[in-house]
């Protein structure tokens, strides 16, 4: 890495990267007030729909990328959130290691699985499993 | 962990013993008690938003549910809206809505306080209680509005 100091008067030295994750996550916040407001004005529009309007909804481009924005800066924004949690509470560094690693890959296969679905959706391909084998 | 070790002042000079020897070799003054405190909304909207992202988090994953029965077909949604329609759904639902207007009013009481801003005793009050308490009119509001249209039905 750098040659940077590491350590100043024994105090580790972050001001380089340390607020990197901070600033993310308030990046990330700042997206998700404005995508929140949409997606309660979406759960108005969309309660006890029927199928075919639901997926006429998905139908219009704009309603799926934001849906899809929504879905991934959120789980994004909840790694960082839940990581804070778990180094809050957690203090045995091979517990809190594991369950960061666990967290990581939930939240990276719920917005897969968001953007999948989002996409299907949005194509009007037919209900799965079509094409995966049934 | 090295617990930091009152010195009575002697790396000070001071005799007050209000300092302490960090591990690192820094002095410090000593913390203040920890159970000299009293109770403020500050501290609510503070807990309440981790809490709210905890909930948040369970919405999300309600959500992929939903998308993913959608995407297994109109059986499946039916399905789906049998549950979402029952007294618990319902309860969820007016849940779920009530942590999205605190995840919105919280978070931007955050962000707000994050930028240095509205960190006077006044603003600060003011700020921390429409995140605690607005959540909750706004959600009955949202369900009431739902009711009347006729768009959902017990």
């Amino acid at each position: 890495m750098s040659d940077a100091a590491k350590f100043k008067n024994n105090v580790k030295v972050s001001e380089r990267h340390g607020a990197g994750e901070w600033a993310t996550e308030r990046v990330a916040l700042l997206a998700l007030i404005p995508l929140g407001l949409w997606l309660a004005s979406t759960a108005f529009t969309l309660a006890g729909a029927s199928y075919e309007v639901v997926l006429a909804w998905f139908a219009n481009g704009l309603n799926a990328v934001l849906l899809g924005l929504t879905a991934v800066v959120f789980f994004g924004f909840a790694s960082l959130a839940w990581k804070v949690i778990i180094e809050d509470y957690i203090h045995k560094p091979g517990t809190k290691a594991a369950l960061i690693a666990v967290l990581n890959l939930v939240c990276l296969v719920l917005a897969a699985a968001s953007i999948f679905f989002i996409t299907r959706l949005a194509l009007g391909s037919a209900p799965l499993p079509a094409g995966f084998g049934a | 962990m090295t617990q930091p070790s009152p010195t009575k002042g002697g790396a000070t000079g001071d005799r007050t013993g209000r300092f302490v020897t960090q591990p690192n070799g820094h002095v410090t003054p000593l913390s203040p008690h920890m159970e000299v405190w009293r109770w403020h909304v500050t501290m609510t909207a503070s807990i309440l938003f981790r809490a709210t992202i905890i909930a948040a988090s369970v919405g999300l994953v309600i959500l992929v549910g939903w998308l993913g029965v959608l995407a297994f077909g109109p059986e499946h949604y039916a399905c789906f809206l049998d549950l979402a329609g029952s007294p618990l759904g319902l309860f969820v639902g007016f849940g779920l809505t009530v942590v999205l207007f605190s995840f919105i009013l919280n978070g931007a009481r955050h962000l707000t306080n994050d930028t240095g801003a509205g960190l006077t005793l006044k603003s600060a009050n003011l700020l921390s209680n429409i995140a605690v308490w607005a959540p909750v009119p706004l959600a009955v509001l949202f369900w009431v509005v739902l009711f009347a249209a006729g768009r959902v039905s017990l």
